[in-house]
Order: structure tokens, then sequence, then C-alpha cells
């Protein structure tokens, strides 16, 4: 799942201080799983945002809402007049979700009420950790089933480096060396000598590097187009 | 008597009243005839709240005064807590909030506007009679009571002994049916005084409702004569003063809960030897426990297992009762059947006997009525539709359904009301009157028993057996306000707990890892098992999706009302404001000093982080979380989730540059005797002034 922090109240305070009316939008998947932007956090952060209002003597109307996601428009889209009455709409989705809502919220700005961390999973109730990149070509079947992507410091893809101290990374004490991970795990499954063949160097434009990605399912996409285009021959509105 | 003011009748709905009409019924409430909520009444005496729970009480049963006197209490018999200790004390807390609402419900009584234009006759004024008159009253019918009495209430007024019911109690139930507008007509006989044919033709709709008023005998020798009485001729002089003679020493014939109340009114008559046979054994006999343990404290002896045989007389005068004994009661297929050894009998001393052996109804006055008779004398009727074979003639109570309880009736009445009022309104009846049996919650899984912590029943105090027996006074003393908050804190809340938005549910786990009892179940959303959840909250305050909410409360309820709670805030004041979140399930009393506006909540549990800010939004300058005396908590591992909250908005009060320690949890001292919050206020109110007023711009 997505993961993501709340940013500190004086932060929000600034994007939101110069608006009136001001909805704080809640996502209730990735982010309400991680405590970040459900719609609990979303009434939680419109109090505090109410409260420094009134610290700075600031005549502000503070609500919130939530919905299941916002990254898909069925979900918004039966509260989205609501949300149009808003000058602000601070949304606590993941970013995917805050880009996602503001090309479809007309006139009125989105903003982000939290930072988008990574892709992680809950390793205990509370803790999250990144596990995954999205680099868009896995290989983690040739290291152990452990991502050297998302979870060594340097992405090496032949590691480990110099860095790696009893298990941890040289970054910090408090991460563990993805690579020294990667021996321990291939040793216990018995597939250590398939270390031996080096990994060559990726091709990177599968990630961040090839660009903005999109991934279209073609036979998804031609079947609504002609279920739509039908909807409107017959005359009605999907 | 009534005032002059007239209202249109709204009944009462206690928060969540529609909800639970959808989900399994708490074990109690399954059980009472009338379907009485007692989860939503005992919670809100726990919550100081009497009046709401005399409202949730007489919303299904107007003679609620009476019931919290006498009921048998099915509730209580199937109280979930009897599988960790003992029961709760559903009926001494009924009559706690009842006693508590007494100006409340004088003040309430007002005429219900007579919005129908069609009027009903209903004879009879017992319990399923008065029901029926209140239920139709406030449906804007007219409403005429008879009674063959000269006052109403039926058995509850002629029969049942004033040490057991006191009248006045009867009275306050009485005066808040026919405040409504009622016509009452009192010594009016029906058969003697008028046919049911001309009430039937007078009225829309009448309502048979006479009970069981006469006594079976019994056909043996010497039973004919002085000395040998029959129950309900002896009751009625009883409750209404007059007194029997009874000579030295009473008999009496049955093991019933009728022969008990004989048999200790007798004692009560200053009788010194009072003894009862019946034909079964000591777990056989029908009697309610606590009657026959009672009626033995007060020195009466039950002869058990013989069977009645003849009346010995010498010159005309009784002498005693010559009986048989009892070899068994019931055959194999548990119906009654008597067998005796003939040859094995005695004679029981006794100068007078009184025969309480079952009532029937008179039904002389249906002689040549349309209403049928079956051929063993019962009136013919349709539970599906409570009417009787004639068109407009309906019935209710023990004269249909035989011997039963006072709530029993209550329901039935209930019943014939509604489908009085489906047939003048012209509507089918059949298929709409309510499931007479409602599913329960299951049992509590044995995992779920072991975490509940043992907390003996409040008992209640009778007056030693040689006192009372000295008078027809009641003899039970109601609890204090201090036992009953203490009782009602018992309760586990059965049916009042979590239910989960499923729209909004996104199956993150929380819940599931939240709950002390193992209550939730996460598959492709969660669903908490009501017969593990014991409605603790703990849960709903820590979901991320706010898809949980509580049957019982309102979890936004704390944070709605916290704002008019605290008020304008003065800017010249003082003293700090402060609010104060205490919970007050053990703590028996709520009072804080005058700053500090307190709001009770059941356990700290169900404190939102949202429900503290809010407090500080308000203007609160301290907050305080105060939980219950250490070790009294009812619930399970409350504190750390407590406390983690307590944190997460101490840091967020951080971010606001507000004083962390301007919210503080603190424990209620429970040791002192007095006030557990009043010193732990005011401390902490001296605290939060040396930090300084909160100022806003």
């Amino acid at each position: 799942m997505i993961v993501g922090s709340q940013k500190p109240i004086e932060e929000i305070w600034n994007m939101v201080k110069d608006f009136k009316k001001v909805l704080v939008f809640g996502c209730n998947t990735c982010v309400a799983i991680c405590h970040a932007g459900g719609e609990k956090e979303a009434e939680t952060i419109a109090a505090l945002i109410r409260m420094k209002a009134s610290q700075e003597g600031k005549q502000m109307t503070v609500n919130h809402l939530g919905v299941m996601r916002h990254c898909e428009p069925e979900y918004f889209e039966p509260v989205i007049d609501e949300v149009k009455k808003y000058d602000l709409v601070l949304s606590t989705a993941c970013g995917v979700g805050v880009n996602f809502l503001s090309d479809r919220t007309g006139t009125v700005p989105v903003y982000p009420g939290i930072n988008t961390s990574f892709y992680g999973a809950v390793e205990a109730p509370g803790v999250f950790k990144e596990l995954c990149a999205g680099c868009g070509d896995c290989i983690v079947h040739m290291t152990g089933g452990i991502c050297p992507v998302a979870r060594c410091a340097k992405t090496l893809m032949n590691g480990p480096c110099g860095g790696t101290n009893k298990g941890k990374c040289e970054i910090s004490k408090d991460v563990d060396c993805a690579w020294y991970l990667i021996v321990e795990r291939m040793t216990k499954l018995g597939t250590l000598d398939k270390l031996s063949a080096i990994i060559p160097p990726r091709n990177w434009s599968t990630a961040r590097d090839g660009g903005p990605r999109r991934i279209s399912m073609e036979h998804i996409r031609e079947f609504e187009e002609k279920e739509a285009a039908k909807t409107e021959t017959a005359g009605g509105k999907r | 008597m009534a005032p002059e003011d007239t209202c249109t009748a709204e009944p009462y709905r206690a928060y969540g009243a529609e909800l639970k009409e959808t989900r399994p019924y708490s074990p109690c409430r399954a059980a009472c005839p009338a379907h009485t909520d007692v989860e939503a009444y005992v919670g809100l005496i726990a919550q100081g709240k009497y009046t709401e729970a005399f409202e949730v009480i007489t919303s299904v049963n107007p003679i609620a005064s009476v019931c919290s006197m006498i009921c048998h209490h099915p509730c209580e018999q199937s109280c979930r807590r009897c599988g960790v200790d003992e029961p709760l004390a559903v009926r001494h807390l009924k009559r706690f909030a009842i006693e508590k609402s007494k100006d409340y419900r004088r003040a309430k009584r007002k005429l219900v506007k007579k919005t129908k234009g069609k009027s009903v006759g209903i004879i009879g004024s017992g319990p399923s009679g008065l029901t029926a008159a209140r239920d139709l009253a406030d449906l804007g019918y007219s409403v005429t009571l008879y009674e063959k009495h000269p006052v109403l209430g039926g058995m509850l007024a002629a029969a049942i002994p004033p040490y057991r019911l006191p009248r006045e109690v009867l009275k306050e139930d009485i005066d808040d049916v026919i405040s409504k507008g009622v016509e009452v007509k009192t010594n009016f006989e029906i058969g003697r005084d008028a046919k049911l044919d001309d009430l039937a033709k007078k009225h829309d709709a009448v309502l048979v409702a006479i009970g069981l008023s006469q006594s079976r005998s019994l056909n043996i020798p010497g039973v004919d004569g002085p000395g040998v009485l029959l129950a309900i001729p002896y009751l009625e002089d009883v409750a209404f003063g007059r007194k029997p003679d009874l000579g030295k020493s009473v008999l009496v014939i049955g093991g019933g809960n009728v022969a008990m109340d004989v048999a200790r009114s007798a004692r009560r008559l200053g009788v010194e030897k009072v003894e009862m046979v019946c034909l079964e054994n000591e777990q056989e006999i029908p009697a309610w426990k606590w009657e026959v343990d009672e009626a033995v404290e007060e020195a009466i002896k039950i002869n058990y297992r013989w069977g009645p045989k003849a009346v010995v007389r010498e010159n005309g005068k009784v002498v005693g009762l010559e009986v048989t004994k009892v070899l068994s009661v019931f055959d194999a297929n548990k119906r009654f059947a008597p067998t005796f050894d003939t040859n094995t009998t005695t004679v029981l001393k006794a100068e007078t006997i009184i025969i309480t052996i079952g009532q029937m109804s008179n039904l002389a006055f249906l002689k040549d009525s349309p209403v049928k008779v079956d051929e063993r004398g019962r009136v013919e009727w349709n539970p599906a539709t409570q009417m009787s074979s004639a068109k407009n003639v309906f019935v209710a109570g023990e004269v249909v359904t035989g011997p039963g309880s006072a709530i029993a009736a209550v329901a039935n009445g209930r019943r014939a009301a509604l489908a009085m009022h489906l047939y003048i309104q012209g509507e089918t009846i059949e298929g709409r009157l309510p499931a007479q049996e409602k599913e329960k919650i299951a049992q509590m899984p044995s995992e779920v028993v072991e975490k509940i912590s043992k907390q003996p029943r409040m008992k209640i105090k009778h007056l030693a057996p040689e006192v009372r027996v000295k008078t027809m006074d009641h003899f039970e003393m109601g609890y204090s306000e201090a036992e009953a908050l203490e009782e009602a804190g018992r309760c586990r809340g059965c049916g009042g707990g979590a239910v989960v938005d499923q729209k909004k549910c996104m199956a993150c786990l929380t819940c599931m890892r939240v709950c002390p009892y193992g209550a939730p179940v996460v598959t492709s959303v969660s669903e908490i098992r009501p017969e593990y959840c014991q409605a603790c909250g703990l849960c709903a305050p820590e979901c991320p999706a706010q898809a949980i909410s509580m049957v019982s409360y309102d979890v936004r309820e704390i944070r709605n009302t916290l704002p008019t709670i605290i008020g304008k805030v003065d800017a010249d004041r003082q003293e700090p404001v402060i609010a104060a979140l205490m919970c007050t399930h053990h703590a028996k009393v709520i009072g804080v000093p005058n700053n500090v506006k307190a709001i009770p909540v059941h356990c700290t549990s169900r404190i939102d982080i949202l429900d503290m800010l809010k407090a500080f939004e308000s203007g609160a300058d301290g907050v305080a979380i105060i939980r219950c005396g250490s070790g009294t908590c009812k619930y399970r591992d409350i504190e750390p989730r407590v406390n983690a909250r307590v944190k997460r908005v101490q840091d967020l009060l951080g971010m606001l540059k507000i004083e962390s320690n301007r919210l503080e949890i603190l424990s209620a001292t429970s040791d002192n005797g007095g006030n557990p919050y009043s010193a732990i206020c005011a401390d902490f109110s001296e605290r939060v002034k040396k930090l300084g007023l909160r100022a806003r711009k």
C-alpha cells in the first residue's frame, strides 16, 4: 500500500490560512490504514486548523469529509458538488489522490495535507516500512524476494558494498543492509549459487527515468468505449 | 387529575432503537414478554439519566411501577452475567429508575388528543386491559375502561396482597393511563350492567380482558361449609382491608405463586400457624424459588407431596385436612398426572383451609353472544389477530392465554391494541402483529467469560421476617442511588456494542488488534460478533475510516455536546475553564468544583482524540481525562490505549504551541468515601491556572 505521513500543522496552516472555507478531504484506503489521511485524520486536521485559526483570530469554516478512494472517480463523484462549494480542498489522500481530484474540482484548488512517503507494509501496528520502489521491472526472483532497488540505499544490483556493517547499512544502524538480507535469505532457500551470476545494468526507462507512466489495458478500454458509444446513441448519458 | 392541556403522544425512542430492531436482541430483552429494552434503560441509569430510563421502560409497559415490584423478571434469569457470577438485578434497577422519575411522570400527565373519532371499550382493567387502554389512547382513540371492582387494576388491585404491591405504586401506573383521557366505569360488571353485544354496538371495537377471576375448588368430602375458603374471595378481602376470620391455624392447598400470596398474607393477618400442602416436591413446586424461600423465612411450613383427600370436620367445624401421599406428579411425557399411595394418609390440622389450586374466567356473560366458547369452556380466539369469533370483539390476557405473568399480559394487551387499531382502520391484521419470539444474541463464549471480572450483585434488603409478618406493608427496601449506580454498572451492555459500516470499512485490522475480547473478524470487511462484544467502545475511536458506530450510544455525542457544555468562555474569567471527561461508571457521585465542566462518560475507552481536541477548540483552558479508581474498570486493556490517545493529543497541542500539560489523565480516588473527583479536579485546576488562561484573538 501507499504510505504517507501528516504534514506539520504549521506547514498546513501556511497553505490554508488565506481561505475562508476549507474542506479537509480524507481517503479511506491506503492512507487510512497508515493512520495518516483517512476520514478520522481528516477530522483531526480540520480540528487543528480551526484551533489554529482561532489562535490567529481568523474567521474560517473548516469541515471534513471522507470517501473510500480518491483515485477512482466513482468514489468521490457522489460528493463532488459538495466538495466544489469550498474555497480550498485539503486532500489527505496520497499524491495520486491529490492530483486526480485536482483535475476534477473546477476552480477549487486541491492542496496536499500529507506527504506521500513510499510503498510499504505494516511491519507491526503503527510501523510502516518501504519495500518496493515501483521501478517497473521486478527482479526479486533473483534476489531471494528482497528488493535491492527499494531496500539498498545505493540501489545496487550486485551487492553488498563496502558500507555493509554486521547486517546494517552504513547510512544508519537502524537500516538493514538489503544485500546482507539477500545473502541470508538465499542461503536459507539453498539458492545462494544463483548470486554468482552478475545482474546486468538496469534499463531505468521503466521507472521514473522514462517519464510519467501510463498503462492502458486495451481489452478493457476498447470494451468500455464501445459500451459508452452504445449508450450515447441510445440518447442516454453514463 | 388530568390537566387541561392535551398532547399528541409521541413515543420516546432511545438512541439506537431503530438499529436494534434489525439485530438480535440482548437475551434479557428477548426473554421479556414485552421486549423491554433492558440494556438501554440500565445503561441510562448508569449515566444518571433516570427519566430517560423511565421512558424506555414505559414505552412498552404502562404498568412498569407494578412490574418493578412484582415481576418474575425472566430478563434476570437469562442475563449473560449468570455465566460470570450473578445476574443483573434488573427489577430492582427498574424500581429505582421509576421511583426517581415520580415527579417527572406526574408532570407529564396530559390528555391525549382524540384524533381518530372512533371509540373502543375495554372490559377489565388488569395488566392487559390497562395496557391496551394506554396504547389505544396514545393512538388517539376514545377509550372506555369497564371494571367490575370499585377500583382499577384487576387482580393487581383486588388480589395481590399489599405487602407485595403497595397500592400507591399501582395508582401511579393507573394515573398515567387515565390521565390520557380514558373514561373509567368502575363497579361495572359485564353481563350484569350491560350485555357484551351492547358494548360491541356502542364502540368500534371491544376488548375482553377479564382475566381469571374465579378460583377453582376441589371436589372432596367436607369441602362445603364454613372454614373452607377459596383463594380469590379471600385475597379480595385482604386487598380491600377486610379481615377474614381465619382462626388460629391456616392450611393452604396449592404450591403456586397465588398460594404463596395466600399463605403469606395469612401470616400477616396474625395467624401464627400457617402451613401449605402441595402435590409437588421441592424441585417441582411451581412457585418461584424466592417466594418459597421468603415464605419459609416467615415460618410457613410447606408439606410437600401430599394430595387432599377430605376436609375433616368436628361438629361442622374444620379441624384439618386428610391427605394422601403422592408418588409422582408428572408422567413420562411431563404431563400433569399425579399418582398416589392410597395406603399412606395423614391429617394436617388447621382451623381454616384455603384452596388455591388454580383460576378460571367467569364467562357467563358470553351466553347468547356471538363470541364462541369451546367445549372446554375457553373463549375461541385467533392468536394471529387477537380476535374472538365475533367481528369487533378482541381478546387479550389470561382469559385466553391462561395463567401467566403480569408482563406477559402486558405484551398480549399491546398486541391486542395494535390489532384493534388495524381493524378499525380497515387494515389487515394477520401478519402485522410483532413476532412474540425474537432472535437473541448467542451465549457468551467461554474465552470471553474468562476475561470478565467478577462483581457481586448488589444485595437488596428485606425487613426481617419477624418484623414484616406483623403488617401488610411492603417489605423490600429499594436501592440507594449509590447502590443503583453500582449495580447498573455491572451490565455488560449485550447487544449495544459495535457495528461496522461496511461501506466505509477497508479491512485495515485496527479493530481486530484493539479489541480486548476478540470480537472483530476481518475478512473482506470487519464484522464485530455481538456475542463477543462487551460494548466497551474501545474500537470506535481507533477506526481510521470512522466506520465503527455503537448501537447503544452516539460515538460523536461527546464532541457534539462539548461546545454547549463548556458554553461561552468569559474573557475576564478568574478561574480556568476545565473540561473533565470522567468515567462515572463506578464513581456513584457526579460533583465537581464550579469551574469544572463535567462530561460523564461510560468509560474512558469511549473518549476519542477528537473529543479532547474539541474541548480545547471550545475554549477549555485544561482538559482532564479521569478514569475510574484503580482496579475498578469493568473492561480490560483500556488504560494503554487511552494513554496513547492522550499522548497523541499532547503532541498535537505542542504543534499548536499549547502546553501539553493542559491535558492530563487522572484517576478518580476511590478510597476516601467522598466525592472521588473534587480533589483531583481542584488540584488540576490549580496546575492549569499556573499555566495561565488561554487567550483567544
